[in-house]
């Protein structure tokens, strides 16, 4: 893969206070533009940081991450972030609100599309941000990033307050947006089977560190699902997990070499591949090729 | 790849930054405007009609025995007095909104929602500082001129020494650097502490202190004028002047205290030759403003050199 990632991180870390432990560490990874990525991981792993740290809020205790090809600091034009508790004037009406983004962006912004985007959960331009639901704040700080037009959409656990309606309705305004200005799109969730249908990239997260990183598709093909009698050896190929039931050993594997024909194989599903790596930390982390820093 | 979301027009609009910040702070924005509107107004009825009144009251009322404090009188000493108490405070008030504002912000995380949008966070913090700023600087120097105004016409001259604390506070320049310190310190405080109470009351705590430190250094920031007695004219200080050490002179000339007061005796066996006074007379007023403005500008400007370098260093 050639051009500009859309965010590239090389042995970044960030600690928060000089004695704090390590929110993120050693992250290196590339995500090409373009892409839907889904930054998944459990609580705590690192996730806002990460995206704080490539919307530029946040300064790198060590290592460095770069954004559309340049500093966090100097792509903010370009780049829209949502944080995970959609912070907004509470004093502010919705139409105010709209009008604030105008004045702190350039004529990139696109009123159009954030009217569209409120009108569309029929929301009152006149209500104070402080009477809306978490589902219509979320809407709002959604019409505050698209109204930007953004090249790259930052969005930190973007469906946390939303029933499954407006979830639905949600994901379909940001594929449209994907499809359409060929945004790339970077959101973070701890529930893995949300993000599946929508997303084709994966950065898994765990303990601060990056633990996957890859096209879901070409994860998905290099790991397979085994069921073998138990005492089988799994030498040479990695393992990421396997357990013994009985007689029966199921692995979770990345085959270096054609796999032992007697062995049972299926395909895994995303989440179980997810929840593998996560219930196994020491299994070694992997990047696919053209996502290798 | 993918296609650019836009293509970028040749001579872009820039952010206004500005415009949302007086839309954000409108509350205080009409708040400061009545309280400088009615600070203004007393001034100016004092000036006019109020000094007129008292004016004549003081005429009528005072006498070879003393004097009546009628109401005219009273009235047009509150409301220069509201006056002085208005200037003095508008820079802690500075501090405390600046702590309590920036400090909310980042508490609640809207000035990530700033920073995302295209204005920088140093611009975002610059912005935020430099309107207030100005309409502060604005509506003082209105204050401080009007004051001026109904000092100079002196109409009732009862406790109205240009030396005095509140009188030479609300007279000159140190008056419009305050602010400017008060909002730099509720800036700073907010970005150490991130969160507004707290903020608030560092923010003003800091600006106290500063102020009474150098209310303490104020006679100090310029040479005293030394005026000496004989031991028969005694202390020779002039009327109107701000008094500072004073004490009785030796035969070696030396300056010591004076213990002695007014027994002749007794200063003959110190060998007291003379007295003398250190004064500020009223022609000292502008150096002694203009080093303390220097001096509150200064630190004004370390505070906001500390409170950008803070914030800088947190973001990217």
């Amino acid at each position: 893969m050639t051009g500009t990632a859309a965010i590239e991180a090389a042995a970044l870390g960030k600690r928060f206070g000089r004695r704090g432990g390590w929110a993120l560490r050693d992250c290196a990874f590339r995500l090409p533009a373009g892409r839907v990525c889904a930054v998944v991981g459990p609580n705590g792993a690192g996730k806002s940081t990460l995206l704080a740290l490539a919307a530029g809020l946040l300064a790198p205790t060590e290592g460095a991450i770069s954004v559309l090809g340049t500093v966090p600091g100097a792509a903010r034009e370009r780049v829209a972030y949502v944080a995970q508790d959609k912070p907004l004037y509470p004093q502010l009406t919705v139409a105010e609100t709209l009008r604030m983004g105008a004045d702190l962006n350039t004529d990139r912004w696109d009123a159009s599309v954030a009217q569209r985007v409120v009108a569309d959960g029929d929301l009152n331009p006149k209500s104070r941000i402080r009477t809306l639901s978490g589902g219509q704040c979320t809407r709002v700080a959604l019409a505050l990033a698209l109204a930007k037009r953004p090249e790259l959409l930052l969005l930190d656990e973007p469906m946390a307050d939303l029933d499954p309606l407006a979830r639905h309705e949600m994901m379909g305004l940001l594929m449209a947006q994907a499809a359409e200005f060929g945004t790339t799109i970077v959101m973070s969730s701890h529930v893995v089977a949300e993000l599946e249908d929508s997303c084709d990239h994966l950065l898994l997260i765990g303990g601060g560190r990056v633990r996957l990183a890859g096209e879901i598709d070409e994860l998905l093909a290099a790991h397979v699902r085994v069921s073998a009698p138990a005492q089988t050896a799994l030498e040479p190929h990695p393992v990421v997990e396997s357990r013994t039931t009985g007689r029966q050993l199921s692995a979770l594997l990345r085959p270096s070499t054609p796999l032992d024909t007697d062995w049972h194989t299926s395909k895994p599903s995303l989440e179980e591949l997810v929840l593998s790596y996560l219930r196994n930390p020491e299994a070694s982390a992997i990047e696919t090729p053209e996502t290798a820093a | 790849m993918t296609a650019l979301a836009t293509v970028p027009t040749a001579h872009p609009r820039p952010a206004r930054p500005w415009r949302s910040v007086l839309r954000l702070q409108r509350g205080l924005l009409i708040v400061w405007s009545v309280i400088f509107t009615a600070g203004s107004g007393a001034l100016l009825w004092a000036y006019g009609p109020g000094g007129s009144a008292a004016a004549a009251a003081w005429k009528t009322k005072c006498s070879v025995h003393g004097c009546d404090w009628s109401a005219p009188i009273t009235n047009y000493h509150l409301a220069r007095a509201a006056a002085e108490f208005l200037i003095a405070i508008t820079p802690y008030v500075a501090a405390a909104a600046a702590g309590a504002l920036i400090g909310r912000e980042l508490e609640n995380g809207t000035a990530g929602l700033a920073w995302t949008q295209s204005v920088s966070p140093t611009r975002w913090l610059a912005t935020g500082l430099a309107v207030p700023a100005a309409l502060l600087t604005a509506g003082t120097t209105v204050l401080v001129l009007l004051h001026r105004l109904l000092y100079d016409a002196h109409q009732v001259p009862v406790t109205w020494n240009w030396w005095s604390d509140r009188t030479f506070s609300a007279n000159g320049t140190i008056a419009l650097a305050y602010p400017l310190l008060g909002l730099a310190a509720g800036a700073l405080a907010a970005l150490l502490l991130r969160r507004a109470v707290p903020a608030l009351v560092l923010g003003a705590v800091a600006t106290a202190l500063v102020h009474a430190v150098l209310g303490l250094a104020r006679p100090h920031l310029w040479p005293w004028v030394t005026r000496t007695g004989s031991v028969s004219t005694g202390y020779n200080a002039p009327p109107n002047v701000l008094l500072g050490d004073q004490g009785a002179i030796t035969a070696t000339g030396a300056h010591v205290s004076d213990t002695c007061f007014t027994d002749r005796t007794c200063a003959k066996a110190f060998d007291v030759t003379g007295y003398y006074v250190d004064y500020h007379p009223a022609s000292h007023f502008w150096p002694l403003q203009l080093m303390e403005t220097g001096i509150v500008l200064g630190a004004t400007a370390l505070t906001l050199t500390l409170a950008f370098t803070l914030l800088r260093r947190r973001t990217a």
